[in-house]
């Protein structure tokens, strides 16, 4: 199973950084960089700007060849057309995309995987007769219990800055303040990059969740939410975070993170999402 | 506890991201790899009662400051100004930058740095200091001097 770090790793992925391949193209100026940095030359200091230059063509670029491609949202159809995607994709948001896309089917299989090993868990046997009499095949079976939707995570992030104000979840997660931070980071990002058509970023795909991005003035909420995203679930998100930001406002508590916190914890007991 | 988001800037190569992995890991290497994109790390100091958790936005190498994807920077509760103190180029606009850095983002603190101290030969560490008196701190990320103190002074300007 993907441990805390790796998880915090993929999203470092989608954020470039550390990313020596990403720069292949231009590895060798690269490496003569390294070279005269280390030896403390001058001339590091003549070719550091070609090598900026490159790169800052290279992001230059990524917008202006293929924004159209990017709809509404990043929600990407892996199992429909992961290759048409692939390419579609790929050179808009660079390698980011491409490696999230492969870690996002690795960790779908990795899951899968290990539902196949708890095949002696008593839920595993029942599966296995369930799938013997139904005649359904058993990872068919494992996939749609994956599928189930629901939501996981709700952070609660100031814009800009990226700190997170407050949060609910499920289940002990990676560390949270990072996550904000590096969700606020790839909103940034794309945002920016795709700055002439006006779209807040939605939603991202990440681990087994897609993550759901609501803003408001001040602060955006980030839902996690595993299995399969319907846009009934969107749907009765947003209400949900619209009756959350109303009550934010109205008892201004939105620096005073343990009432945030008991507001998010009280709305999400009571709230029904429909899980189908 | 609050949160502060810390962002380091500075020119290619100065050693940003060695200067946080000190911080955060208290590790260095010797391998360059460039940072694409950014960075996030975090650590808490205390500072007499307070605990303060320092969000560390880590970005690229620019020579030029304006070239930092603005949205990265919003929201900064303090920057760190890294330049290499053997390489003239990385300080020479200092103070250009931190004035961009204060009208663009707010009057958040600056705290400017030198590093790679422990390249200089022995002894000539006071001499630099007063040669170059526009910089708030002389600091090695190699050898870790003064990076504890640096992040806890700015934990300190933070909650004053
Ligand atoms: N001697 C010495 N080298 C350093 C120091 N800090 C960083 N470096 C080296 O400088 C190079 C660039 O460092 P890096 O942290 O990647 O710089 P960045 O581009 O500003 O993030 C690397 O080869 C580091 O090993 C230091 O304090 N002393
Ligand atoms: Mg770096």
């Amino acid at each position: 199973m993907i441990n805390q770090d790796d998880k915090l790793d993929l999203l470092r992925t989608l954020l470039l950084t550390d990313d020596r391949q990403l720069a292949e193209s231009i590895s060798t100026k690269i490496s003569i960089l390294e070279e005269t940095l280390r030896e403390k030359d001058k001339l590091s200091e003549k070719i550091s700007p070609i090598i900026r230059e490159e790169l800052e063509q290279y992001t230059l670029n990524m917008p202006k060849t293929l924004g159209p491609a990017i709809t509404k949202t990043l929600k990407i159809q892996i199992q429909e057309s992961k290759d048409e995607v692939v390419e579609a994709l790929y050179p808009i948001l660079g390698k980011m995309i491409k490696k999230y896309i492969s870690n996002e089917i690795k960790m779908l299989s990795e899951s899968i995987d290990k539902s196949t090993k708890e095949a002696f868990s008593s839920k595993g046997i029942k599966r296995k007769l369930m799938s013997i009499f139904s005649g359904v095949k058993e990872n068919d079976m494992i996939i749609s219990a994956l599928a189930k939707a629901h939501v996981e995570q709700i952070f609660v992030i100031e814009k800009g800055s990226g700190i997170l104000l407050g949060s609910y979840q499920t289940k002990e997660t990676v560390d949270e303040d990072m996550i904000s931070g590096m969700l606020t980071a790839i909103k940034a990002f794309v945002e920016d990059a795709f700055k002439e058509t006006h779209h807040d970023l939605q939603s991202i795909e990440y681990d087994l969740y897609e993550i759901h991005l609501h803003s408001f003035h001040k602060y955006y909420i980030a839902s996690a939410v595993s299995g399969t995203f319907t846009e009934r679930l969107e749907n009765e998100l947003e209400n949900f975070n619209f009756e959350i930001s109303e009550d934010i406002s109205k008892k201004s508590i939105l620096h005073d993170r343990d009432a945030l916190e008991a507001l998010l914890l009280d709305r999400f007991k009571t709230y029904k999402f429909t899980e189908e | 506890m609050t949160s502060k988001k810390i962002v380091i800037v500075g020119s290619f190569g100065v050693g940003k991201t060695s200067l946080i992995r000190r911080f955060v890991d208290e590790t260095f290497s010797e391998d360059y790899k460039v940072t694409i994109g950014v960075h996030i790390l975090k650590k808490t100091v205390e500072i007499q009662e307070n605990i303060v958790n320092l969000i560390i936005w880590d970005t690229e190498g620019t020579d030029d400051i304006e070239e930092i994807r603005k949205a990265y920077l919003l929201g900064t509760h303090g920057f760190i100004y890294v330049t290499d103190i053997t390489r003239p180029k990385t300080y020479e606009n200092l103070a250009a930058h931190k004035t961009y850095l204060n009208e663009q983002f707010g009057n958040v603190p600056i705290i400017a740095v030198g590093n790679k101290t422990d390249l200089l030969a022995k002894g000539s560490i006071a001499q630099m200091k007063e040669d170059m008196d526009f910089l708030d701190l002389l600091i090695s990320a190699k050898e870790g001097n003064n990076v504890q103190r640096l992040f806890e002074r700015m934990a300190k300007m933070l909650i004053a």
